[in-house]
């Protein structure tokens, strides 16, 4: 092999990713030429030397045992569920001794207390989150809106015209307010998916603040959490109406972020 | 059969762990070193590591079990990144042409190819600050493949499921990272060869 080695075969090289017979001359040649067995050394100090200074993070002890609390609750739901099962199995054996069965009973109770708290503060906790994540996503969805210089995939002022743009393209339907609250106007509309399900993204201005209200259908399995928060100088509101659930999210004015979504919450009743 | 990129049928006959938390929580410091890294800010990270352990626990019922989770949760994370607001930003403010290579054009160009001596680097290499300074000026898309690379040790293949682009495309944005970050070293040694002359 005459030819120095290429840059290419430097990374592919201190990477691992030379197949046996590249590999193969490779070496051969870095057998005989200085120059290129320097270079390959310069990569491979390069590459440990990045990983070493890449690794500069520590996961906060208090995230870590959020994500822990989170991650657990696929585990917690189905250990419930064995536990239970496990607690009638074992009903089924007798005891006369009355005694033994006061102290069952007790451990029973205390031990259904303590459960019953622990289940009730991970639901307070694993909400919590689940309202933190929902109102990070509705930002960001957004955020991403503004940013994006495309038009809405519907843009109209007509109700008429955006509601039943939805048609096939969202599992449920639902209402826009005939009338809109003084300085509103109604800009267009998009698909959405919050939390990974259909929405409906109604983009509305008031003055020149933009405003974003999705809405969802609610369902047994997972709803949107009803909020009230800021976020990153964004006012979200979260709403229900009938069979659907709303956030509103919007730098403008609350009181006028609240009148919107009572006006587009009443136009649900009744559908 | 899948055609899922991720999917690691050798592996399967090992014993592996199978629910979410075995296989998550050991990933969570790498995912939040990545996760700061891009953002930049330690409540951004947070945010984007939370979110990306909701959806994968969401989506986790869809995840074929013996296949690259880790590939499965690093795509999510970038995803969730890519659209969250420092991940715009980021987007918006950085340019980048490497797409060239994409339709199996030079895989290369010849500004990813190092023409700088190596003596002039090995010196560098020792300072941690002057690397760390490089990195941190590494535009978000390249940065990304030295961290999925070289801190995470992935192969092409999986960085290319996590990032979904070809492989031609992983290997041609660690060529240019790579280029960059010996032209910042240099840059470095320079300015403090002027400052101490």
């Amino acid at each position: 092999m005459s030819e120095h080695i290429s840059s290419a075969t430097y990374n592919a090289l201190v990477d691992g990713e030379l197949s046996a017979g590249e590999l193969a001359v490779a070496k051969e040649h870095l057998d005989g030429c200085a120059m290129c067995t320097s270079r390959a050394l310069e990569h491979a100090l390069l590459k440990t030397a990045t990983a070493k200074v890449g690794q500069r993070y520590d996961v906060p002890q208090e995230l870590e045992q959020r994500m822990r609390l989170l991650a657990s609750q696929q585990v917690f739901h189905s250990s419930t569920k064995k536990s239970g099962s496990a607690a009638s199995s074992s009903s089924g054996m007798w005891r006369p001794a009355f005694a033994g069965w006061a102290v069952a009973a007790t451990l029973l109770v205390s031990a259904g207390g303590l459960g019953l708290m622990e289940l009730n503060n991970r639901r307070a906790e694993t909400a919590s989150m689940q309202s933190a994540s929902l109102v990070a996503e509705v930002a960001d969805q957004h955020i991403a809106t503004l940013a994006n210089t495309l038009p809405p995939q519907v843009i109209s002022s007509d109700r008429h015209t955006v509601k039943p743009w939805f048609q096939g393209k969202i599992p449920f339907s639902f209402n826009l307010p005939e009338a809109l609250p003084a300085g509103t106007t109604l800009d267009g509309a998009d698909l959405a998916y919050v939390h990974g399900r259909p929405a409906a993204q109604l983009l509305y201005s008031i003055g020149k603040h933009r405003v974003s209200i999705f809405l969802e259908e609610r369902t047994s399995g997972a709803k949107l959490p009803t909020v009230t928060a800021e976020h990153s100088g964004y006012h979200v509101v979260g709403f229900t109406s009938g069979d659907l659930d709303g956030v509103a999210i919007s730098d403008v004015d609350p009181a006028k972020l609240n009148e919107l979504v009572r006006t587009v919450a009443g136009a649900q009743v009744g559908r | 059969m899948t055609l899922l990129p991720w999917k690691r049928m050798e592996r399967e006959a090992e014993a592996q762990p199978s629910g979410f938390e075995e296989l998550a929580m050991p990933l969570l410091p790498a995912l939040y070193n990545v996760a700061m890294w891009l953002t930049r800010n330690a409540s951004d990270a947070e945010d984007l590591v939370q979110e990306t352990f909701l959806k994968s626990l969401r989506g986790f019922a869809g995840f074929e079990q013996g296949t690259n989770f880790k590939a499965w949760i690093f795509r999510i994370l970038r995803n969730t990144y890519l659209t969250s607001r420092s991940g715009l930003a980021a987007q918006r403010t950085v340019a980048l042409e490497d797409e060239m290579d994409a339709g199996g054009g030079a895989l290369h160009p010849e500004s990813a190819i190092d023409h700088q001596t190596p003596e002039l680097n090995l010196l560098r290499l020792a300072d941690k600050a002057a690397l760390t300074s490089a990195m941190e000026k590494l535009p978000s898309p390249l940065l990304e493949v030295v961290l999925l690379c070289d801190v995470e040790e992935m192969k092409y293949k999986e960085i290319a499921a996590v990032l979904e682009v070809p492989m031609g495309t992983v290997m041609s944005r660690i060529a240019r990272a790579r280029a960059q970050m010996r032209r910042l070293l240099e840059e470095g040694q320079r300015q403090s060869k002027g400052f101490s002359a």
